[in-house]
């Protein structure tokens, strides 16, 4: 039989798994979306992503709001970042 | 037991069929499938041989847990000398076949020679017969596995073959098997073609031995429900391997229009979740339970109503990123006619998408393209430009072969555009931000390669700890390691510990993404010990099988080393270094790979590996992996088969 | 109540798990020759069919055999072979419709699904629930729901 000992790594590091959120792609802030969302804006940086849900409870970023993306991403780069 | 399997050589000239078994020694040094492989390419091929001609070798093998229980455990390796680049061939494909053969009572196969006429293998019972198959020339890859199916009046038969592609030498035709699995790269189709084989079948009902039957099976469940548990397998069983599309084309990762941009604009039509309401379930491969394999019918034009499974997220950048296609029928039907001809998707849109750059150049005209209009986004165009190099008709000819040969038939600077690594092309990710994945096709045994040693998992951001507790198993690594994508510190080490593990991976036939590739927590070298154990019998260490998947690794460098591959081919194309990302977000926009940083990165990779500064291994390497017992001209690893 | 195998193909991926664990399970060896259940397949269709034995209620299987060696559980349902009375005539393989009943030519004897004993293998390793393990009567309450949630939805959609 397989000890403890030998499952050990594995489930450790499943522990550290999340449920419910998503990091943004552009600050990596995880993002915990309200169930069903289909939109969401990072309060950190201001990306809205598409969201899309593979599972009832898990979220995950469909793509971005192509409008506002470029605009956003020409002032960020012309303030340096 | 599952360790009687044998190896066959088969020589196609003669027809003589030679089986010899698999000693304990080779076993614990090369575990099986790819290493094992690599390890008869090496001993069964002579410098230089001609990657066309009867004297290179076409390799098929079940890798040493294949059938068992072990998640996923479908896997068979196909190999030989690449037709594509002149190094390393090999690619691995799911699927029923590895079972199958196994279940027939072989582990390994040898074929060499060429057949007179068209020929086809059926192995059976410890058996293996040379079957004409004159009559099977010129049928696609699911008509040829169905039509060997009624030939032997036998559903349970189980069949690797070529299409048309093959057949014509397109350098880059692939190995496939059911309806859409293919060992698509470097080329082994081509070379199956060249020896006027068609297919290999195989129907088996030898008992596959289980060492430790109940711990097994309670193992096996536990295994299971660790992969099935994890998030990235659940999107998986979903949206299948385009949900990876999320994520890098909303930053700004993905190759397109050839190399000009790095993220295709308002393309929601082939977005995941876009894909996912076309298909009518999903498939998996032997004893799997991701099933990332999408059903889908294609609705409009020509072929509607027509089968077909996938897409794989390589066929979005294939016949959508990288052409400038938003169509998701084009994807469709494109992913549909690379697996009906059997031919790499990813090259053969790679080829299509340099030659409409050529032609927005002006290198190409509409005189070269025999009237095909190859402006970025023609669907039409694209779909067309399938079936020509298919057949090899026109332009075609041309784009069937290989990047480098095709660049040479074309000259005026075409060269200059051809996104490769050794001659085999890029996959549709911009690596320009992203170092570790950068280095990892720059510096892969058979050419610009992301399944061969790519950090996937550097893209998710993970803590520094977490990175640390897989990068330091089995061997301790107190290096750097960073939770950025865009440094360079520490991805040198990440990347040959993932060509290992993959390595390992490919030698013991089970599937990528049932251990750490798209996820983190996935099994690794504890749970194979276990799994190894409790499967064959065989005892060995965590240690010991990451080991193995080195010595692999490292017989691959020396065959490619011995076929004249230097330090020079371990590099990029210029674009990477010269020409910034235009697009995507902040994070990863203006980004481009800097030429020392780079420099340091190949370094340090090969002090890793413990090679010297040419990346040649060193001598005390390999008298550690045991691969020092060379033979009088220096060049040969032990002699055991 | 009595328990079944109750097949949803749709929800299969033709992994065949279920047929090597099968196997295992009763003979410790991958052979999906030796598994007591078939995934049929329809490959350029894409279509696939679990089949298993229906533990029929009036099991031709049964009902050939000369040695009255098949017998049905009042209690479990269960349809089991007692093999110290089977002489290994296959009777009941080409009785049974289903192809359910099967001949083990690795141990040269007949086999078919003993429901494992009460804790049937392949449902337990097929993830996305394609072969449950079910009263009898859940089999037709199952399809109703999903019929009358189709209607449902069409009927409210028509309200609207
Ligand atoms: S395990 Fe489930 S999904 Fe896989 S073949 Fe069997 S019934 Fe189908
Ligand atoms: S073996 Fe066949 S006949 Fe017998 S109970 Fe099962 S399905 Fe019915
Ligand atoms: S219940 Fe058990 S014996 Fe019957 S088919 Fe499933 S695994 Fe096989
Ligand atoms: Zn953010």
């Amino acid at each position: 039989m397989t000890t403890s000992k030998e499952r050990s790594s594995l489930q450790e590091r499943a522990k550290q798994r999340t449920t419910g959120a998503f990091r943004c792609l552009s600050c990596f802030k995880r993002l915990s979306p309200p169930k069903g969302a289909t939109h969401y804006t990072c309060p950190q940086c201001n990306y809205e992503w598409r969201v899309a849900w593979f599972t009832p409870e898990e979220p995950r970023i469909r793509g971005p709001v192509w409008d506002s993306y470029e605009q956003l991403t020409q002032d960020r780069m012309k303030g340096g970042k | 037991m599952s360790l009687s399997r044998k190896i066959a050589f088969v020589d196609l000239t003669t027809g003589k069929i030679e089986t010899k078994p698999i000693s304990k020694e080779l076993r614990r040094k090369f575990l099986g499938g790819r290493g094992l492989d690599m390890y008869l390419l090496y001993k069964h091929t002579k410098p230089g041989v001609d990657p066309l001609g009867p004297d290179n070798v076409a390799l098929i093998s079940a890798g040493l847990l294949v059938g068992t229980l072990a998640s996923a455990s479908s896997r068979t390796h196909v190999g030989g000398k690449s037709p594509l680049t002149g190094y390393v061939g090999s690619a691995n494909v799911g699927g029923f076949f590895g079972p199958e053969m196994r279940l027939a009572g072989f582990d390994h196969l040898v074929i060499r020679g060429k057949a007179e006429k068209p020929v086809y293998l059926y192995l059976h019972d410890d058996e293996i017969e040379i079957r004409d198959a004159e009559h099977l020339w010129g049928t696609d890859t699911r008509d040829v596995q169905d039509l060997i199916r009624q030939e032997l009046a036998d559903d349970d038969i189980q069949s690797l073959c070529i299409g048309q592609a093959g057949e014509n030498l397109v350098k880059y035709a692939c190995i496939r098997t059911s309806i859409k699995n293919a060992a698509g790269r470097t080329g082994i189709g081509a070379i199956w073609g060249s020896k006027n084989l068609k297919a290999v079948a195989a129907k088996g009902m030898r008992d596959i031995g289980i060492a430790q039957p109940k711990e097994a099976l309670a193992y096996n469940k536990e295994i299971i429900n660790q992969v099935t548990s994890a998030k990235v397998s659940k999107t998986m069983q979903k949206l299948g391997t385009p949900f990876i599309w999320g994520v890098t084309n909303s930053t700004g990762l993905v190759r397109t229009r050839n190399f000009q941009l790095n993220q295709l604009v308002n393309a929601d039509d082939i977005e995941p979740e876009s894909i996912e309401e076309d298909l009518v379930g999903t498939a998996g491969c032997f004893a799997c339970q991701v099933h990332c394999r999408g059903k889908y019918f294609i609705k409009e034009g020509p072929y509607k109503g027509t089968y077909d499974e996938g897409p794989e997220y390589t066929s979005q950048g294939a016949f959508g990123a990288e052409v400038g296609c938003t169509s998701k029928n084009t994807v469709l039907v494109c992913n549909h006619l690379v697996n009906y001809y059997g031919m790499d998707n990813l090259e053969t849109g790679s080829m299509i998408s340099w030659a409409m750059e050529l032609f927005e150049k002006g290198i190409l005209t509409l005189e070269d393209t025999g009237g095909l209009d190859l402006t970025w986004g023609n669907d039409e165009t694209v779909i067309e430009l399938v079936h020509k190099i298919a057949k090899r008709e026109g332009i075609g000819d041309i784009l069937a072969d290989s990047p480098l040969e095709a660049a040479a038939r074309i000259g005026k600077d075409s060269e200059r555009y051809l996104v490769h690594v050794k001659g085999m092309s890029n996959l549709h990710s911009d690596e320009r931000p992203t170092p570790a994945l950068a280095l990892n096709i720059a510096v892969s045994s058979r050419g610009s390669d992301h399944l061969r040693g790519r950090p996937a998992i550097d893209l998710y951001h993970l803590p520094e700890k977490v990175l640390r507790q897989i990068y330091s198993n089995p061997i301790p690594y107190d290096g750097p390691l960073t939770s950025d994508y865009r440094d360079y510190e520490g991805k040198p080490w990440q990347v040959m510990w993932q060509e290992h593990l993959y390595s390992t991976v490919d030698c013991l036939g089970i599937c990528k993404y049932h251990t750490v590739f798209l996820g983190p927590n996935m099994p690794a070298y504890e749970e194979w010990a276990n799994l190894i154990r409790l499967n064959t019998g065989l005892e060995l260490t965590p240690e010991e099988i990451y080991r193995a998947g080195e010595r692999g690794y490292t017989l691959e460098r020396l065959f490619n080393i011995r076929e004249g591959m230097t330090r020079e081919d371990d590099k990029l194309v210029d674009r990477y270094h010269d020409e910034p990302t235009p697009l995507g977000l902040p994070v990863v926009r203006g980004r481009f790979i800097d030429r020392d940083k780079f420099k340091i990165m190949v370094d340090e990779y090969y002090a890793h590996h413990e090679w010297d500064e040419n990346g040649v291994p060193t001598r005390e390497k390999l008298e550690a992996l045991s691969l020092n017992t060379l033979d009088k001209s220096g060049s040969e690893p032990s002699n055991l088969v | 109540m009595e328990k079944v195998l109750v097949v949803d193909a749709h929800k299969c991926t033709g992994c065949r798990l279920c047929e090597q664990v099968c196997s295992v399970m009763h003979e410790g060896s991958v052979n999906p020759h030796r598994a007591r259940l078939k995934i049929m397949k329809w490959e350029i269709e894409g279509e696939v069919l679990p089949m298993v034995c229906r533990q029929c209620d009036d099991p031709p299987c049964r009902d050939i055999c000369p040695m009255g060696a098949i017998d049905k559980n009042d209690d479990t349902g269960l349809v089991q072979v007692d093999y110290d009375k089977c002489i290994g005539c296959r009777m009941c393989v080409s009785a049974c419709p289903f192809g359910a009943m099967d001949y083990d030519v690795v141990g040269k004897k007949v086999m078919k699904c003993d429901l494992c004993g009460g804790d049937p293998q392949c449902v337990a390793f097929c993830d996305p629930a394609a072969i449950r393990f079910e009263n009898k009567a859940k089999d037709s309450s199952n399809a109703r729901r999903a019929a009358a949630e189709a209607a449902r939805a069409v009927q409210s959609e028509k309200d609207r």
